[in-house]
């Protein structure tokens, strides 16, 4: 039994600190894609970046200070040219990686009258800090997945409010209820 | 008179060099001729050229030729991480930029299905 409990700890451990990774097949669709954005920064680079950030210009200002705490930046973005080009199975290796209780879903929209999905993850990190976020916005023509792992503050998110055109997100709601799954029709 | 004529054929008699004589001279012509194609000492290149033969300025010519080297590399690392540097700035601002709209993608859809937008 107690064998049994320190292997669940442990499993439960490693899974909390595991790193997102991006499953090799989604890269295979930048073959498909007519456009396709591919960003990976790990912490290196966004320190690197973060001194040729200009502290004047205010969304790089901005964008300075949050890449502060983070430890990496991944973006997969395809546009295809038609309908159909990718599956849902295409990003499900990377969604199943976003389990519980590492992770939440605070926002889950799908419309299977317009064929697109949008779901937003965060990642229970120290305090109240966020330790990750994952963005999955599935459009019948294009597909984004966005991962930022690091500690964020969610005050530097709420700022981040009308820059980059990021919406403000009321993370001060944290202890409200269960969460729920929101799907249209 | 024969004896004028007898004192003049002794005084131009034919008379075989010394030993060694024609290896002297020899030897001195090529030293001359040697002398002759070496850098020159005179005017100012050949002073310049002479004074960078001294050993000192040898050295001082190999100092700064490393510390050209060096500073040529250096220079050239800087260049390079500035360049890597603006790659990552450019790709966090397009990172952030992706990420905020499809925030809004996803809360304009959340509005639009008409529930409250965040809970956790």
């Amino acid at each position: 039994m107690r064998i049994g409990i320190v292997f669940l700890a442990a499993t439960l451990a490693c899974a909390w600190a595991q790193d997102i990774k991006m499953p090799v097949g989604l890269e295979k669709l930048s073959a498909k894609a007519e456009e396709s954005v591919d960003v990976t920064l790990d912490g290196n680079l966004l320190q690197l970046a973060g001194k040729f950030l200009s502290d004047k210009d205010a969304d790089e200002a901005q964008a300075k200070k949050l890449i502060g705490g983070l430890k990496s930046i991944m973006v997969r973005s395809f546009t295809f040219s038609k309908e159909g080009e990718y599956n849902p199975a295409d990003y499900e290796a990377f969604r199943a990686q976003l389990q519980p209780p590492a992770w939440s879903r605070i926002v889950g929209a799908t419309s299977k009258r317009d064929g697109d999905n949008s779901e937003v993850y965060l990642k229970v990190g120290e305090g109240s800090q966020i330790g990750g976020l994952v963005v999955i916005a599935a459009e019948p023509k294009e597909l984004t997945i966005v991962s930022i792992a690091g500690s964020i503050q969610p005050e530097d998110i709420v700022k981040l409010g009308g820059q980059f055109g990021i919406p403000k997100l009321d993370l001060q709601q944290k202890k409200a209820g269960p969460k729920k799954e929101r799907e249209d029709e | 008179m024969s004896g004028f004529e007898d004192e003049l054929r002794e005084a131009l008699r034919r008379e075989e060099p010394p030993e060694g004589f024609v290896g002297r001279v020899m030897a001195r012509i090529q030293s001359r001729e040697q002398a002759a194609d070496g850098p020159e000492t005179s005017g100012p290149w050949g002073r310049l050229s002479a004074a960078f033969r001294a050993p000192r300025l040898r050295w001082a010519t190999a100092c700064a030729a490393v510390a050209l080297l060096v500073g040529g590399l250096e220079y050239r690392a800087q260049r390079m991480e500035r360049a890597e540097g603006e790659r990552a700035r450019r790709q966090v601002m397009l990172a952030l930029r992706i990420t905020g709209s499809k925030l809004r993608l996803a809360q304009a859809r959340v509005r639009r299905i008409g529930y409250a937008p965040v809970e956790r």
